[in-house]
């Protein structure tokens, strides 16, 4: 969460609220929705860390709230952070162990598994073709990361066979 | 499995489900069917059996080279089956010649192939409305569905075109006109998408959606899974035999926060 | 219905050339075959009507005055007997023209060979100059009833009274003498009488003339003409003509039959897509059998339905020979079947092949598959990689690849392409040999263009002084034409003597070689035949009561007579009868010389001693023959074109498929173009070089087949000469690739994207 808020800031200085709102906006309804303590939390260790700078602003019926804008050194941060690529998303090992660990157990079998696993996977895309019938036509990148997460399902999907074939080419 | 999804939208002349105990629009018993080609025998099907109850949209898939495509073909009497017994409408489908088939194809089944479902010789017009005139339909009325169809598929203006001059979409889009001009009480889709972008194929499930909605029974092979989450039951086709059978709800809500656990933010 | 309607509607848009050959082919060759049964029935009617009106004799005996002719009707065969009636030959004319008849004393009107008059009156006492005339005679001389005839020489004249049909074999200028029927006090000095036979059994004619020789005695017979030889040449050039047709349209109708079947065929397969997607539609497998079938069926029957109707309206128009023909056959009584039956006939044949070929689209499986790949194809051959080693281009190579390796498919569209090529190769050899006929006269036994006969007054060698004196003669050959009866007096035959051995007659031989020693003769085929006798027999006959026995040494090209004609030298025949004088004279012409002209010098310079008639030419009659087969190559070229356009349909059709490929090799478009046209190129040569090959001997065959069956004797086919094969080669080639181009080039420039989804 650090580096999206840094990137928030680098358009202006902002305060924690408008932060997440921020943040609901650009990204739109699939991404997970950011607690608002989860952010206050990441910008006090990002002040601690001198990469933003607050400020308080006084106002009339209100706590006060703080402004924050960001330093030289976060803004070299964030260019870092553009600069370098990113690693893969991870495989999901938690599946991949039940289906490794699942023989010789007993307690359960690697086809039902993988049969489990498809039916949550088509579940899911379910409810994402259904977040991206009622998201706004015009919030493209909100798309895109609905698109992103079909095709890393499709992927799973995808996967899912493969372990069948090999599976039931063992037996 | 809900068994009371009567849709709400119902468009005019759609298939109107019938009421009291609801008899399958499809059934299959024991169906198996092998290729003989060079090499050794592809046991394309062995023994599926398979009821498709009105109204419901199902989808199978699998691997390709499982036999998917076959399983359709048997369906909709493009091949005839090794062993195993077709229920079309209640009605026993073994006895029926390549003739017979035919006929009952232009009334009760819509076919819809991954490619070459258009005869290049005639125009779209006369594509659409080929399988109303077979069915017997006086071409005032043959005419006036074809109009209705295309306009609603957004094709209005391409009557005359000839399927060379069409994009792979609109190519599609014309094959489900033409597939479901007569009305059909089930809609056979053979990987409709199978050709077509990313844009393509959300066009054909949005329009796979809504005729859905108005009642149509589908029966869809794909290998695209978001094709296949569009249906009410997803059938996993796994060499030659159904491996899973599974209605399809909104999914037991995911145990982390936000839908998909990839997107998950690094702290 | 509505549906297989509006499919076969909107593929008639897209083959519109082709439904228009198929209409245009078919019509032709139901043309061709209706005139043939016009031909055929226009030859055989009108001789067989006027036989059994006129109660036709069977067996007509020309004997000497003398012979006892009583005994005739109690030979077994014999129903009754015409005559015996006086005859004197002598020549007549009228209007300057002259013809040698036989004057037939007839008291009263004969009832069997009864003439059919058809304009006049008959023989009336009260008139003892008023004669009868056969038709053609009159219509030689140009007389009508009221008309007088000369006898030149003797100051008589004689009037015509009537004008009569007879079954009798009819005038021929220089050949066969004219009838005419007198009283018998107009038949002075009658040099013969003839006797006419009517037979119970008409099949017993041999058998009959046979017993009524053995009774007259055989010295006692001059001649004897029997009704085979009378309808024969009724029907001469006009049965051939007809055959010709009838062999024709019949080889034509194959042709197009296969034409059909293959362009259906190679359709089919271009559409295997469409025909599997209109099954999966609800097309049962009959109803797209049915709408190739009706397709073609219709475009058949609008052909032969137009041929109908035109032979019909404008049939009668047609000049020459065969708008008579047509004319007569209308009013024949099976014309309106055969109207009916030809046109049917032909569309049936053309339904057959068609259900054939539409029988396997019915076969196609409604699953819409991408197209295989073809499974013709081979590898390149070890001259072709060395040749793509030698930097010929690489267009040549990879079409002439494509066109000779796929087995089956491409061996078969070759043969169909030769079918018609075959067939052309064959009418041209036709047009040529009438063509020799025409130009080469000597080399079909013609080589003299005229014959004289001179008067009695004149001697042979004032004659022939008189004749050679013309300098446009190169030479006169004295000889005399006798009447003999062969062994088994069955028949009489031709025996003539020509020319001397010091100046023998140019015979043009087709076998063995020329008559040069003592009893030595050549002989037509006619007679070989019908004396069952090969060239190195001996041959025994009688003439008058004379024995003649000569050796048959070679065999001559005979047009005169069926070919039933023996030749000999004139000194010979003067070995047997020393007082032996030439009755005619053979004038060979000097090169580029007008034959009429000559005749009409000669004539007037002879001062009315001499009778000047061109020998007939076989090539006169067949004259209607050089229009019919332009006809036919014309309809025959269409057929080879229909075959041709499915031939590259299909060869671009497949090439689609290569066409990505080939692109990545690094051909240009206008290479890739090159290859299909080098293929459609290579395929035409090799059905041209079949075609002529085998059409070639074919011809020879026919035409030799036909000499022979008429007389003439085989050895008169002409095959077409080299520069005109070589042009048609060369042309047929040559038209192949233009026509390939345009589609090539239209094809190598598709769109990638078109490409694709024609292949996949």
């Amino acid at each position: 969460m650090r580096l999206p808020l840094l990137a928030l800031l680098a358009r202006g200085p902002a305060h924690g609220y408008e932060l997440k709102q921020d943040l609901e906006q650009t990204l739109g309804s699939a991404y997970p929705q950011p607690n608002v303590g989860q952010i206050y939390v990441t910008l006090g260790r990002l002040e601690k860390q001198g990469l933003i700078e607050g400020e308080d602003v006084e106002q009339s019926s209100r706590p006060n709230k703080k402004v924050y804008h960001l330093t030289d050194a976060g803004r070299e941060a964030l260019r870092a952070w553009f600069e370098e690529p990113e690693d893969e998303p991870r495989v999901r090992d938690e599946f991949f162990m039940k289906l490794a660990l699942a023989p010789q157990t007993g307690l359960a079998d690697q086809i039902a598994l993988i049969n489990r696993q498809r039916r949550q996977y088509l579940n899911t895309m379910r409810q994402l073709s259904k977040l991206a019938g009622a998201e706004d036509r015009d919030n493209r990148i909100a798309h895109l990361l609905i698109e992103g997460a079909m095709l890393h399902l499709q992927a799973d999907l995808d996967w899912l066979e493969r372990c069948q074939e090999e599976l039931e080419e063992l037996e | 499995m809900s068994d009371d999804s009567t849709p709400v939208l119902r468009a005019d002349g759609a298939a109107a489900p019938k009421e009291g105990p609801r008899s399958p629009v499809l059934r299959a018993e024991g169906l198996v069917k092998t290729h003989y080609g060079e090499g050794a025998p592809a046991y394309a099907v062995r023994g599926v059996d398979l009821a498709v109850r009105q109204g419901e949209f199902v989808a199978i898939t699998g691997p390709s080279g499982a036999g998917k495509s076959t399983l359709l073909h048997l369906l909709g009497g493009l091949q005839r089956p090794d062993s195993g017994s077709i229920w079309l409408d209640g009605e026993c489908a073994d006895k029926w010649s390549e003739a017979r088939w035919a006929v009952e194809r232009r009334k009760r089944l819509g076919i819809v192939f991954q490619f070459f479902n258009l005869v290049s010789d005639l125009s779209v017009a006369d594509n659409v409305e080929l399988p109303a005139l077979l069915a017997g339909v006086p071409p005032k009325r043959a005419r006036a569905e074809r109009a209705e169809l295309l306009a609603e598929l957004g094709l209005a203006g391409k009557e005359r075109s000839m399927p060379g001059e069409l994009s792979g979409g609109e190519q599609q889009r014309v094959a489900l006109a033409r597939a479901l001009v007569n009305r059909p009480p089930l809609l056979l889709a053979d990987e409709p998408a199978g050709s077509l972008d990313s844009k393509g194929t959300r066009e054909v499930m949005r329009l796979l959606s809504r005729f859905h909605q108005r009642g149509q029974t589908i029966v869809l092979v794909t290998h695209d899974a978001r094709l296949a989450s569009a249906a009410d039951r997803v059938i996993s086709f796994f060499d030659g035999r159904i491996a899973d059978d599974a209605e399809l709800d909104g999914g037991t809500p995911s145990r982390r926060a936000g839908i998909s656990g990839v997107l998950e933010l690094r702290d | 219905m509505r549906a297989t309607l509006r499919w076969a509607h909107s593929d008639l848009r897209t083959h519109r050339g082709e439904a228009l050959f198929l209409v245009l082919a078919t019509a032709g060759i139901v043309v061709s075959l209706l005139l043939a049964t016009a031909l055929f029935g226009y030859a055989t009617n009108p001789w067989q009507r006027v036989f059994t009106q006129a109660n036709g004799a069977h067996v007509w005996l020309h004997t000497s005055s003398s012979a006892d002719t009583g005994r005739l009707s109690s030979v077994g065969a014999v129903e009754s007997v015409a005559g015996p009636y006086p005859t004197a030959t002598t020549t007549v004319a009228a209007r300057g023209t002259r013809a040698s008849v036989e004057l037939r004393g007839t008291p009263e009107r004969p009832a069997v060979d009864r003439p059919l008059l058809t304009s006049g009156h008959w023989l009336d006492p009260a008139n003892p100059d008023g004669v009868v005339l056969e038709s053609r005679l009159a219509r030689a001389l140009l007389a009508a009833p009221g008309d007088t005839l000369t006898l030149p020489g003797t100051g008589r004249t004689l009037t015509v009274l009537g004008i009569a049909d007879s079954a009798e074999p009819r005038y021929r200028p220089g050949e066969q003498p004219g009838l005419v029927w007198a009283p018998p006090s107009a038949v002075r000095e009658p040099g013969g009488q003839v006797i006419g036979l009517r037979l119970t059994d008409p099949d017993e004619t041999d058998y009959a003339v046979q017993r009524a020789v053995t009774v007259l005695g055989a010295g006692a017979v001059d001649e004897v003409s029997t009704w085979k030889q009378a309808r024969a040449e009724a029907q001469g050039d006009n049965r051939l003509l007809g055959q010709v047709l009838g062999l024709f349209g019949l080889g034509a109708l194959v042709a197009a039959g296969l034409a059909v079947h293959g362009a259906i065929g190679t359709r089919i397969r271009g559409h295997l897509r469409d025909i599997s997607v209109l099954k999966a539609i609800g097309f049962t497998p009959g109803q797209v059998v049915r709408v190739f079938l009706i397709q073609h069926l219709a475009y058949a029957l609008l052909g032969a339905l137009a041929a109908a109707a035109l032979i019909q309206a404008l049939g009668s128009r047609i000049p020459g020979r065969l708008g008579d023909a047509v004319g007569v056959w209308q009013g024949l009584p099976g014309h309106t079947v055969a109207l009916l039956v030809v046109p049917v006939g032909a569309v049936l044949f053309i339904g057959a092949t068609t259900g054939l070929a539409a029988w396997r689209a019915g076969r196609v499986p409604p699953v819409p598959v991408p197209r295989p790949a073809a499974p013709l194809g081979g590898r390149l051959s070890g001259p072709a990689r060395r040749g793509l080693g030698l930097r010929v281009p690489p267009a040549l190579v990879l079409g002439w690849h494509r066109a000779f390796t796929g087995r089956r498919r491409s061996l078969a569209t070759v043969a169909r392409l030769a079918l018609p090529l075959l067939l052309i190769v064959v009418a041209m050899s036709a047009w040529t040999t009438i063509d020799r006929f025409d130009s080469r006269p000597e080399r079909i036994g013609l080589p003299t263009a005229l014959t004289a006969r001179a008067d009695s007054g004149l001697a042979e060698r004032d004659a022939r002084a008189l004749l050679e004196r013309d300098r446009q003669v190169a030479a006169a050959y004295p000889g005399v034409e006798v009447a003999a009866l062969v062994p088994g007096q069955t028949a009489t035959i031709a025996l003539r003597g020509l020319g001397t051995r010091a100046e023998p007659y140019p015979y043009a031989l087709a076998e063995g070689r020329a008559a040069q020693g003592r009893d030595e003769a050549v002989a037509g085929q006619g007679l070989l035949d019908l004396l069952d006798v090969k060239v190195g027999d001996w041959v025994r006959m009688t003439v008058g009561d004379q024995p003649q026995i000569l050796h048959i040494v070679g065999r001559s090209i005979e047009p005169e007579n069926a070919g039933r004609v023996i030749s000999t030298s004139l000194d010979t025949l003067r070995e047997n009868d020393p007082g032996l004088d030439p009755t005619l004279y053979e004038l060979r012409l000097r090169p580029g010389a007008d034959p009429q002209e000559v005749a009409d010098r000669l004539v007037t310079a002879g001062a009315g001693r001499l009778d000047v008639h061109a020998v007939p030419n076989p090539a006169d009659g067949l004259s209607p023959l050089r229009g019919v087969v332009v006809g036919l190559i014309a309809v025959l070229a269409l057929i080879g074109l229909i075959e041709l356009l499915t031939a590259i349909g299909g060869t671009v059709r497949e090439g689609e498929r290569d066409l990505l490929a080939l692109k990545a090799i690094g051909l240009s478009p206008r290479q890739i173009t090159a290859i299909t046209v080098t293929s459609t190129a290579c395929t035409a040569l090799a059905a041209v070089v079949i075609g002529t090959a085998l059409g070639t001997p074919l011809a020879h065959w026919l035409i030799d087949a036909q000499g022979r069956s008429s007389g003439i004797g085989a050895g008169i086919a002409q095959g077409p000469s080299a520069a005109l094969l070589l042009l048609y080669g060369a042309a047929a080639v040559t038209g192949a690739a233009a026509l390939a181009a345009v589609p090539a080039a239209r094809a190598a420039r598709r769109r990638l994207a078109d490409t694709l989804s024609a292949v996949a």
